[in-house]
């Protein structure tokens, strides 16, 4: 059975803004478990409660209720803390600080050996690629070397638990590469990696699994391939010896090909065509599930909560 | 301990680039350099008026950077969110508070010193000769900022910036009237503002006890007694006003 890094079971969380603005429930229940080693995909639509989600598991938000533990520890633990490596949304960092300035001062904070931070400094800026931009003031850096350097004081302490808000939001698309070539490299460190995202195709390109969240509850959690398997809406049905327009099932469109036809079906009429080409003697070629994208499962799911 | 050490260097270091520090430094030396020109007017007495304006001026100037400085420094991190990276790594909520305490403690003590060793300059300079008793003064102004810096940071992790500094203000000046605020409860004709004034009294540290300028200035003896209860005092006050931070930090929503 593998082995647990991450669990987060029934949390709950309301904001209450102020006086006069009414209270915000974020969280209603959402539970989940990552196990250790992969790379976990954190997918919704924005306001579903990702963010906030991650909040509480790196401690910045405090739960109404509900249970977090990291490696089995309590999620506010030092224990617990020190096997996190944490990049937020955006890069708020030190901007009077130059970047190597910033990346000493997260080693001093991650209890790193006086004699080792050099090292892993620079390695570290090494890795997100910023080694000759490091004794630059960080005001002076573009949002990409902000995030840059945002993910180094991440990956600074050798995290066990990777935890990523929005990894490639505002990065140009070799940015958005090398963060994803650096997620795929912690995997083969064993390293788990959970990291939201409403860009699908980073989810679906890098995760092992993923979950779906819609507001503040979990629609679905499993393999990218897995949940849309589940989700299948038509079969398309390829068939010999009958003019498929003479078919009585409603059928979603109709081709006829020189040597086959076939049509488009709904998922619950499927049988019903099934059984009327068999009694009129066609010959079935072939019945394939039409299976929705990721994009369109999560569509579907925020329409359902939404009605 | 440590988490705390480097958060008050990184606090220390933050201060050291923000122009406004320089400003205020700036400012106290002026009024240093020139209390030459006040004390002409008083024939006799330039020594005198020289140390009690720079003196005054080392109070205010120094109340202006641990007002600005706490609210900016403390406020700044919570809503620029440098603060998630740091709690996000093995430190707690109280040793940030603590951290970003004692660094704007060294900003005040760094300033403080430099304003002080320049008043003795001058005060010697002008043929006031050398007052070491000028050092007792300005190091209780120290304790008062010291109170003063625990309180700015309390209103950071209670309100917003603004009103962080006007609380922060208030206190200072509350603080300094509090001999009247006791006598006005005497004077005071109606019950519901006997308490008020009374609850205020309480809630506000008296800054005055602080306050040994007028000894120094005037050769006047300082018992031990008074500099012992006005550091038990503040030490008490910054005490209970860090904990009160820190117990308010610990369950705020970083958002």
């Amino acid at each position: 059975m593998s082995e647990v890094q991450l669990r987060i079971h029934d949390l709950w969380k309301t904001f209450h803004p102020g006086l006069f603005e009414s209270s915000v429930e974020v969280l209603r229940g959402l539970s989940l478990e990552v196990d250790k080693g992969e790379i976990f995909g954190f997918l919704g639509p924005n306001g579903a409660g990702k963010t906030t989600t991650i909040k509480a598991v790196t401690g910045l938000v405090i739960p109404d209720r509900g249970e977090i533990s990291i490696a089995d520890q309590p999620h506010d633990s030092m224990q617990a803390k020190r096997l996190i490596g944490f990049m937020a949304e955006s890069p708020y960092l030190y901007t009077y600080l130059t970047g190597r300035e910033y990346l000493r001062f997260s080693a001093e904070l991650l209890e790193i050996e006086s004699a080792e931070i050099d090292d892993r400094v620079e390695s570290t800026l090494a890795r997100v690629s910023m080694t000759d931009r490091a004794d630059r003031k960080m005001r002076t850096f573009s949002k990409g070397m902000l995030q840059r350097i945002a993910l180094g004081q991440a990956l600074l302490g050798d995290p066990q638990l990777l935890i990523l808000d929005e990894p490639m939001s505002g990065l140009d698309p070799v940015g958005r590469r090398d963060v994803r070539d650096i997620i795929l490299e912690q995997k083969d460190r064993g390293v788990t990696v959970f990291f939201s995202s409403h860009i699908i195709p980073d989810v679906e390109t890098v995760c092992d699994r993923v979950a779906t969240v819609i507001a503040g509850s979990v629609r679905g959690i499993g393999a990218v391939r897995e949940l849309i398997a589940r989700e299948v809406e038509s079969y398309e049905v390829t068939f010999t010896d009958l003019d498929p327009k003479s078919v009585t099932t409603p059928v979603a469109s109709v081709h006829r090909g020189s040597d086959a036809a076939w049509v488009r079906v709904d998922a619950e009429r499927r049988d019903t065509l099934i059984r009327e080409l068999a009694d009129r003697g066609a010959r079935l070629v072939s019945l394939t599930p039409v299976q929705s994208s990721l994009e369109e499962l999560l569509l579907r799911q925020y329409e359902e909560a939404a009605s | 301990m440590r988490a705390i050490r480097i958060i008050a260097v990184n606090t220390f270091r933050e201060a050291l680039r923000d122009r406004v520090l320089y400003l205020f430094l700036g400012f106290a030396i002026l009024l240093m350099a020139s209390s030459k020109i006040f004390g002409i007017l008083t024939v006799g007495e330039q020594d005198k008026i020289i140390k009690d304006l720079g003196l005054a001026g080392i109070q205010f100037f120094l109340m202006l950077i641990a007002v600005m400085m706490s609210v900016i420094l403390v406020s700044r991190e919570i809503d620029s969110k440098t603060v998630y990276y740091l709690l996000a790594k093995p430190v707690r909520r109280w040793q940030f508070l603590l951290g970003k305490y004692a660094g704007l403690i060294l900003v005040v003590l760094v300033n403080l010193v430099l304003m002080t060793v320049i008043l003795v300059f001058f005060v010697w300079l002008y043929g006031g000769g050398f007052d070491p008793r000028l050092f007792l003064a300005t190091g209780m102004i120290g304790v008062e900022m010291a109170v003063l810096i625990a309180f700015a940071v309390l209103f950071s992790v209670l309100t917003k910036p603004i009103l962080g500094s006007v609380f922060t203000l208030a206190v200072f000046v509350v603080g300094h009237l509090s001999q009247d605020l006791w006598l006005l409860t005497r004077h005071l004709p109606g019950s519901l503002g006997r308490t008020l004034v009374s609850v205020l009294y309480y809630l506000v540290p008296n800054f005055e006890r602080f306050n040994f300028k007028t000894e120094v200035v005037h050769q006047l003896p300082i018992p031990a007694a008074a500099i012992g209860l006005a550091l038990v005092y503040g030490c008490f006050f910054t005490g209970l006003v860090l904990v009160l931070a820190c117990v308010r930090f610990e369950r705020r929503d970083l958002q």
